[in-house]
């Protein structure tokens, strides 16, 4: 631990922190725009100028007074010193943030950074989360002194969901290094020379791209970028950041469980971004999950519940679909009854389940249905999982957690489907096809409850069809594929009448006549940490917002 | 008449130099097989330390010095030779790869062997096309003398030169930049610290040196240590107690150029005045000295009250200016300073690396000012200031003075200050390119300001006479630092 004298604060921070970090930790702010804590540190900006503070060249030993020059805070480290390099024989370091230099450093930086920025804020996205508009108002001049000409670069198609505004762009680089070192492909660089420098992919001499942004995980760029420069095409001119509400969750993409800002309105979710989460995603998130949220806001969502009429799905009432559902299960042995939980549904969904086979219809036969298998994508710094599904770990868990349970997933799941008369199916895995194997399983069963959030392949072989949510919906926990339970939280309402899933299944229990009462996620959480070995401390109170990580 | 003292330059006219067995004729290659025969590697590096010899490419840091920080254990260790010489008006060291690229590889292999490196890359600028032939042929040529290889002369040592061409950035003469360029990426100078002489090239510990302080070396190993300290003045750091010896030994390739009668490189002692080098140089063309530049573009100018100034490293410094790389420029009568700015500048905006914001777009804006000055479009205030007094008619009242405000003479100043403060030295960029920026365009403008107000008032560029358009001595900010210190004297 290093002692260092921070403007007036005696504080103790890490051996290696540097001046940025240190002062956030205690809430002074150091403007920065190309320092970024996932990233290499070129001290390109300029912006973190700090007054270090040492022995005075030449005076007396013992005198100590601001160095010559300022130094970058992002690159300037703290360390303990030795007891005879010790300033004023206790401080490893002596930094200001608040002197004079440092404060006239600052405001001349910012005039650079605005000669040739085209100000245009009214029609720029980033508006309202911008640090150049954010520290040109703290720290900055209130007018310009620039008569010239400005540059106007060229607006440019990066890739398939990143613009490139490059009259806005500071040339921080941070979009550079993060393709160099996180995604380590490459396709940014740096093209002509001093004040036309610009951010571009490779081109060819007629300016035709070679190589576009289309990694993976190219919407990181448009996140970590300061200005308005790099827009996401998803986003452009969707909202202004201050109308949307904000929920911190993990993104359902995959079973790594980034960590997630999900944006909303009452009218739905607008984007997604990831959160901070040092073991897990560290700054960041993939495309596929960044953008993967649109079926939640889809006009085909299932709104009623849905009963077939003569082949046909026709819409109905709850009391209705669920007095069918009823009269179909009291009627079958519970050794005809297959049950299958959703690796999409949060734990409490799953709980409420599985609690449902076993103490109300008393069979131990569960399955677990889920995405099909993507891809994995392996990058220097991040892992897209193939398993694309947030909750894999928990629902097999959750589901065989009862006595005597089996939970069957792959063939031996639809042979068992196949061999049933009647299969309570929750789905709500967007865009799920069916293989053949699966279908004809399904086409076999006499009665197929299917439980969704859009009309599938699922839906398509049902009986009755119940109208479930979307992680955006409701509350809960996911268990990612390295044992980190984290939360979801809900954002928007469900469409028309659709209902949280574990909501609907004590529906159903109730209809049967079980006694399943719970009356929120949390509720459920506690009856999983009373009854889930390993679960023994993931209530919601527990968990926050930085999650917990199972035994 | 100061008369030349030609050592690095001494063969520099003999026929046929650039090849081995000419080169050997006038003891090539004597002086590294006399350190290897009598010397050990750190005898050497102490001789080069007591020779008090100052860094050549333009910051004149102590070489002894700067080989004292490179850390002994770590391996490899790197020689990086700058042969990237791109300051304008400095055009010595091209010279010595042309004609006698054998002294270079001399100078290369006593520092190799008085630093225990193995590795040698020589950084050649991209024009220097012919420098880089004879350099290669040479190369070749120690190669198959036994002087470069694996156990050179039976030695032991390995000692393997590389040459990498540059390809044509300014910027890629400053030691990190150069450096960053070599490893194959763009020419931008690195965040100091860590300094090359720790994580240098690939990160390992480096000795950057120009060329013509490794020609140096020969000489200070041939003839010793006292024969070298006896050319050019060593001062006296009075601030220390005793003073400590500040010295500018040795001789400096001169490159003068601009309005002199005999342009071209001269090998002189350090410390001879502005006067005695124009003299050297055949003396002035046309009536009067208006300005000279010392040590290159980005050296602040010396105005005509100045030219009493010794032409070395500390007395440079004292002067508010720097020797640099030698470059000194010759302005006479007919010169106009703000066209000469403006040149400056439109090549500063053009050479600027763009990794750091203030010089990005602070270099070109301070062309862009000067630019609107030259083009007549510079901006100009009358101002009254209500001032109580008697009046014409005899009677108490408002005198009404008026002041000429030049707004962009106060911009010029305040920008460029803003990239690089010449006053207190300090830079807000990431490299000396923002001194290198606003130390001419500063100094230019305190010390001809007549003429840059002049050309405000005009709508066009005027050029003044010389003793009009420069401000004098007491008014002028450097040359006042300039008499200041008693502190250095004479040892």
């Amino acid at each position: 631990m290093a002692f260092i004298k921070l403007n007036d604060l005696e504080i103790e921070v890490e051996d290696g922190t540097n001046i940025v970090e240190a002062a956030r930790e205690h809430d002074i702010e150091v403007p920065h725009y190309c320092y970024h804590s996932g990233l290499s540190r070129p001290a390109n900006c300029r912006m973190c100028l700090v007054e270090p503070y040492g022995p005075i060249p030449g005076a007396p030993p013992g005198t100590i007074g601001p160095a010559r020059q300022l130094a970058t805070g992002c690159t300037l480290t703290v360390r303990s010193a030795p007891p005879e390099r010790k300033l004023e024989e206790k401080y490893d370091a002596i930094v200001r943030t608040d002197s004079e230099r440092v404060i006239k450093a600052r405001e001349d930086i910012l005039e650079f950074l605005l000669v040739h920025h085209p100000l245009d804020c009214p029609v720029c996205d980033q508006a309202g989360e911008c640090d150049l508009q954010d520290f040109s108002y703290r720290h900055g001049h209130d007018k310009s002194r620039y008569l010239e000409v400005k540059n106007v670069p060229p607006k440019k198609d990066l890739g398939p969901d990143v613009l490139l505004y490059s009259t806005r762009c500071i040339v921080c680089t941070r979009c550079i290094r993060f393709c160099d070192e996180v995604s380590g492909s490459g396709e940014l660089g740096l093209i002509n020379r001093g004040s036309h420098d610009e951010i571009d992919i490779p081109r060819s001499h007629e300016g035709i791209p070679i190589q576009l942004l289309d990694n993976k995980l190219a919407g990181n760029v448009v996140d970590i970028c300061p200005v308005g420069a790099l827009i996401s095409k998803d986003f452009l001119f969707k909202s202004r950041p201050w109308f949307m509400e904000k929920a911190n969750s993990v993104c359902s993409g995959c079973s790594v469980g980034c960590n997630v800002t999900v944006e909303y309105k009452t009218d739905g979710v607008y984007r997604i971004k990831p959160r901070f989460h040092e073991d897990i995603n560290q700054h960041w998130m993939c495309d596929d999950g960044r953008l993967g949220y649109h079926y939640v806001n889809s006009d085909d969502r299932l709104q009623l519940p849905q009963k077939r009429v003569d082949g046909e799905l026709v819409t109905t009432q709850w009391a209705d679909a669920l007095t069918l559902i009823a009269e179909n299960l009291s009627e079958v042995d519970a050794a005809d009854i297959v049950v299958i939980g959703s690796a999409q549904g949060t734990n409490e969904d799953n709980y409420v389940l599985q609690q449902f086979a076993h103490d109300v219809l008393k069979t131990t036969q569960l399955g677990l249905f889920g995405q099909l298998p993507g891809e994995e994508h392996k990058f220097p710094q991040f892992t897209i999982e193939a398993d694309k599904n947030p909750n894999t770990a928990g629902a097999r868990t959750i589901l065989g957690s009862a006595n005597g349970n089996v939970v069957l997933e792959g063939d031996a799941l639809w042979e068992k489907v196949a061999g049933a008369k009647v299969v309570y199916l929750v789905s709500g895995v967007p865009e799920r096809a069916l293989e053949d194997a699966e279908r004809e399983a399904l086409e076999k069963v006499d009665f197929l409850i299917a439980q969704d959030v859009l009309p599938s392949a699922v839906t398509e072989l049902a009986d009755v069809v119940l109208p479930g949510t979307t992680f955006a919906e409701k509350d809960g926990t996911f268990t990612n594929s390295t044992g980190w339970v984290q939360r979801i939280r809900k954002t928007i309402d469900p469409p028309g009448e659709a209902q949280v899933d574990w909501e609907i299944t004590q529906q159903l229990a109730k209809q049967l006549g079980g006694e399943i009462d719970y009356h929120f996620a949390g509720e459920i959480a506690i009856a999983i940490a009373e009854n889930v070995a390993g679960y023994g401390d993931a209530t919601h109170q527990n968990i926050g917002d930085a999650g917990i990580k199972l035994d | 008449m100061v008369q030349e003292r030609r050592i690095l330059y001494e063969h520099l006219d003999t026929p046929n130099i650039n090849t081995y067995d000419v080169f050997r004729q006038h003891d090539g290659y004597t002086r590294f097989e006399k350190a290897i025969a009598e010397y050990q590697p750190e005898e050497i590096a102490d001789m080069v330390k007591e020779a008090g010899l100052k860094g050549r490419g333009g910051a004149g840091f102590s070489t002894g010095e700067k080989w004292s920080f490179v850390p002994r254990d770590i391996e490899p260790r790197y020689l990086c030779c700058n042969a990237d010489e791109s300051e304008p008006g400095t055009f010595s060291n091209r010279y010595v790869l042309e004609k006698n690229p054998h002294l270079l590889i001399e100078g290369i292999l006593i520092c190799c062997y008085a630093m225990g490196i193995e590795t040698t890359y020589v950084y050649i600028r991209g024009e220097f096309t012919l420098g880089k032939k004879m350099l290669d042929a040479a190369i070749k040529e120690a190669y198959e003398q036994g002087y470069l290889g694996e156990n050179v002369r039976d030695t032991g040592l390995n000692i393997n030169i590389y040459t990498h061409p540059g390809a044509g950035a300014y910027i890629c003469g400053e030691e990190t930049g150069l450096i960053e360029s070599l490893e194959g990426k763009r020419g931008q100078p690195r965040n100091k610290p860590p300094f090359p002489a720790v994580q240098g090239v690939f990160m390992k510990p480096t000795v950057v040196q120009n060329v013509e302080t490794l020609c140096n070396l020969p000489f200070i190993v041939g003839n010793g240590v006292e024969w070298y300290t006896q050319m050019g003045p060593t001062y006296g750091d009075a601030r220390f107690d005793p003073p400590k010896a500040d010295p500018n030994t040795g001789t400096k390739l001169y490159c003068i150029s601009g309005d002199v009668n005999e342009p071209g490189v001269y090998e002189l002692d350090l410390g001879l005045t502005c006067t005695e080098l124009i003299e050297v140089a055949g003396g002035l063309r046309g009536e009067e000295v208006k300005a000279v530049i010392p040590g290159g573009s980005s050296a602040p100018i010396l105005t005509h009250y100045e030219l009493d100034t010794r032409l070395d490293f500390t007395s440079l410094t004292l002067a508010k200016s720097m020797l640099g790389s030698g470059g000194i420029i010759v302005m006479n009568e007919t010169r106009n300073i703000v066209d000469c700015l403006l040149n400056i500048m439109k090549f500063y905006a053009h050479e600027s690396c763009g990794q750091c914001t203030p010089c990005r777009w602070g270099t070109p804006w301070v062309r862009d000012i000067v630019q609107r000055i030259a083009d007549g479009d510079g901006r100009q205030t009358t101002i009254t200031r209500p001032k109580f007094g008697v009046t014409e008619s005899g009677r108490w009242g408002d005198t009404g003075e008026t002041e000429e405000i030049y707004e962009d003479l106060d911009l010029l100043e305040n920008v460029a200050n803003n990239i690089a403060n010449v006053d207190t030295m300090t830079w807000n960029t990431i490299c000396v390119f923002g001194i290198a920026v606003s130390w001419p365009a500063v100094s230019y403008m305190r010390k001809f300001r007549p003429e840059f107000e002049a050309a405000i008032r005009e709508g066009k560029l005027v050029t003044l006479p010389v003793a009009e358009a420069t401000v004098p001595p007491e008014e002028n900010y450097a040359y006042q630092q300039r008499i200041i210190p008693k502190e250095f004297a004479d040892l």
